[in-house]
């Protein structure tokens, strides 16, 4: 198979079909091992708490936080939704704040000079330490955590997407220059769609730091979501609860990533596509 | 150096593009570098002229003035009749890098300078396709630049240049990133479109034989600060086809724009000349 692989160009086209087989081998290896290994880990998992006698309170076994989640789906639910809002808002806000930032950082050099500086240093304060104040600024309610959770996930943003507009070819800009584009113009059907390879991974950064942001919240002051969930099933030593969180809020993760992917895709179709 | 005088290829008919006395300095921290010292130049309407030099010797920074990119800081340039201060709209250009954008077919990479015009798309597109079907690329309409070569992008490229009808040409080293055969084919593709879509060129190159294959005139441009050294015009009938350049003609014509430049840039470089020509060289190109 290796030796295959060396070969030229052309031999690469003709042995497309085979490459294609190929192709569709790794794929299902590409499925079956992360999965394979996955089951195991749970099967040893299983296995361990079974054979070992171990505490539930220390370690509850897979199957049984699959049971709780089956049968207690209403309370998890109830606290997966505003987890989930909440981190859905801070993102969104984060994404504005980080684009709009990036805009200003591409388009006004005084700005650039004046806050690029300040804002890696920002970054380089660990954040969660500031989370109580945020409490004390805003309240107890959705609001600290949202912006809290903004406070932590906008910075990716800022640097992905201002990365992502200083990346546009200067043969680009020039021929656009050449054929008397405005600036607008020249942002609007270059500078952005160059960008948004840039701006989704910063987003997709972003969207993990804001369910973090959410959860820390949560576990300060909440009287709901999984972060309130976990700490007070914690606190009763009640792990199966809070492992059973844990799960839900992966998925709610899972959930809230695939849609900034799905978003992705969409935008690519739609930039390839419009002629007008 | 003596200016010489410039050729006009229809006289009695008032130039298309006029360049007088234009000069270019850079000021850099160390000391103003002179891009241009004093360049003087007509182009015909219908002519193909080339700018031919090596790295740094200020050719394509002529073109960019040309093109209203650059200001000049000093002399003139004249366009239709009308100084050169902005770009504007009835100029087609290409540089060295295709430049399409990656996201977007053939077709509408071609299409672009219609949507930045503002002109209506739909009366556009059937010229499109037919300058896509005369660089061979029917069937490539619909493909990302990502799936075409070097040379298929290039000819996108110059379908782009050449989609709104611009009355003038200004093409920078365009073929200088693909490899030696596909450049020829290029040089051969380009004087085809040419005999169908009758354009004013003006072409910057290093490479000798191109200059001379594809040109009704040759600009030499060279020395330290850079000026016009020579101004040739090339003897061979149209169309041209590739067996010119196996004519005694087209060899000795080479020559003599070799010897030129070679003088212009002074005899075995010594060493503290040397040292400036990649220093300006840096700054200029």
């Amino acid at each position: 198979m290796a030796t295959t692989g060396v070969g030229t160009e052309t031999g690469a086209v003709i042995a497309g079909s085979a490459a294609a087989d190929r192709g569709g081998l790794s794929n299902l290896r590409s499925i079956s091992l992360p999965l394979g290994l996955a089951f195991l880990v749970l099967a040893g998992w299983q296995l361990a708490v079974t054979i070992g006698h171990i505490a539930p309170v220390i370690l509850p076994s897979p199957i049984s936080i699959v049971r709780y989640i089956i049968d207690r789906y209403d309370i998890l639910l109830m606290h997966a939704i505003p987890t989930t809002l909440e981190s859905a808002v801070g993102f969104i806000l984060a994404t504005l704040l980080g684009v709009a930032l990036a805009i200003i950082i591409t388009y006004s050099k005084v700005a650039r000079e004046a806050l690029y500086p300040n804002l890696v240093f920002f970054q380089l304060i660990p954040k969660i330490a500031l989370a109580p104040l945020f409490i004390i600024w805003l309240g107890i309610g959705s609001q600290s955590r949202i912006a809290f959770s903004v406070f932590i996930a906008f910075f990716p943003v800022v640097i992905a997407t201002t990365a992502g507009f200083m990346s546009v070819d200067r043969s680009m800009l020039r021929l656009c220059r050449a054929l008397t584009a405005s600036e607008w113009q020249i942002f609007t059907s270059v500078r952005f769609p160059s960008a948004l390879p840039y701006i989704f991974s910063g987003m997709k950064i972003a969207i993990t730091l804001a369910i973090i942001g959410v959860i820390i919240g949560e576990f300060i002051t909440a009287q709901a979501g999984l972060g309130y969930l976990i700490i007070f099933a914690t606190a009763r030593a009640d792990t199966e609860v809070s492992m059973a969180a844990i799960v839900v809020l992966c998925v709610c993760g899972l959930l809230l990533y695939g849609i900034v992917a799905l978003g992705e895709w969409i935008a690519n179709k739609f930039y390839a596509a419009d002629t007008e | 150096m003596p200016q010489p005088t410039n050729a006009t290829a229809a006289a009695g008919e008032s130039p298309l593009v006029s360049v007088s006395k234009v000069q270019k300095t850079y000021l850099t921290r160390q000391a103003p570098v002179h891009a241009v010292a004093s360049a003087s130049l007509d182009v015909a309407r219908g002519e193909f002229v080339s700018l031919l030099g090596p790295s740094g010797c200020g050719k394509s920074t002529l073109l960019m003035m040309i093109a209203g990119l650059e200001a000049p800081t000093g002399g003139l340039i004249t366009l239709a009749g009308s100084e050169v201060k902005k770009p504007r709209r009835d100029i087609g250009i290409i540089f060295q890098d295709a430049t399409l954008l990656p996201w977007k077919s053939a077709l509408d990479n071609v299409l672009f300078p219609i949507r930045i015009l503002k002109l209506p798309m739909e009366s556009y597109r059937q010229r499109a396709r037919d300058l896509l079907a005369m660089v061979g690329l029917t069937d490539f309409e619909n493909k990302k630049p990502s799936e075409l070569s070097g040379g298929m992008r290039q000819r996108v490229a110059i379908c782009r240049a050449l989609i709104h009808d611009p009355e003038i040409l200004l093409m920078d080293e365009p073929f200088s990133a693909l490899d030696a055969i596909t450049r020829d084919q290029m040089n051969v593709a380009l004087s085809e479109i040419l005999e169908t879509y009758k354009k004013t060129v003006i072409f910057v190159t290093h490479s000798i034989r191109e200059a001379a294959f594809l040109s009704d005139r040759v600009v030499v441009m060279g020395g330290r600060p850079s000026t016009i050294v020579l101004d040739m015009k090339m003897p061979f009938p149209r169309p041209r086809r590739f067996e010119i350049e196996e004519t005694a003609e087209f060899t000795s014509v080479c020559r003599k724009l070799r010897l030129t430049i070679e003088e212009a840039h002074g005899h075995p470089p010594a060493a503290s000349n040397a040292s400036s020509a990649s220093r300006g060289g840096g700054v200029i190109e």
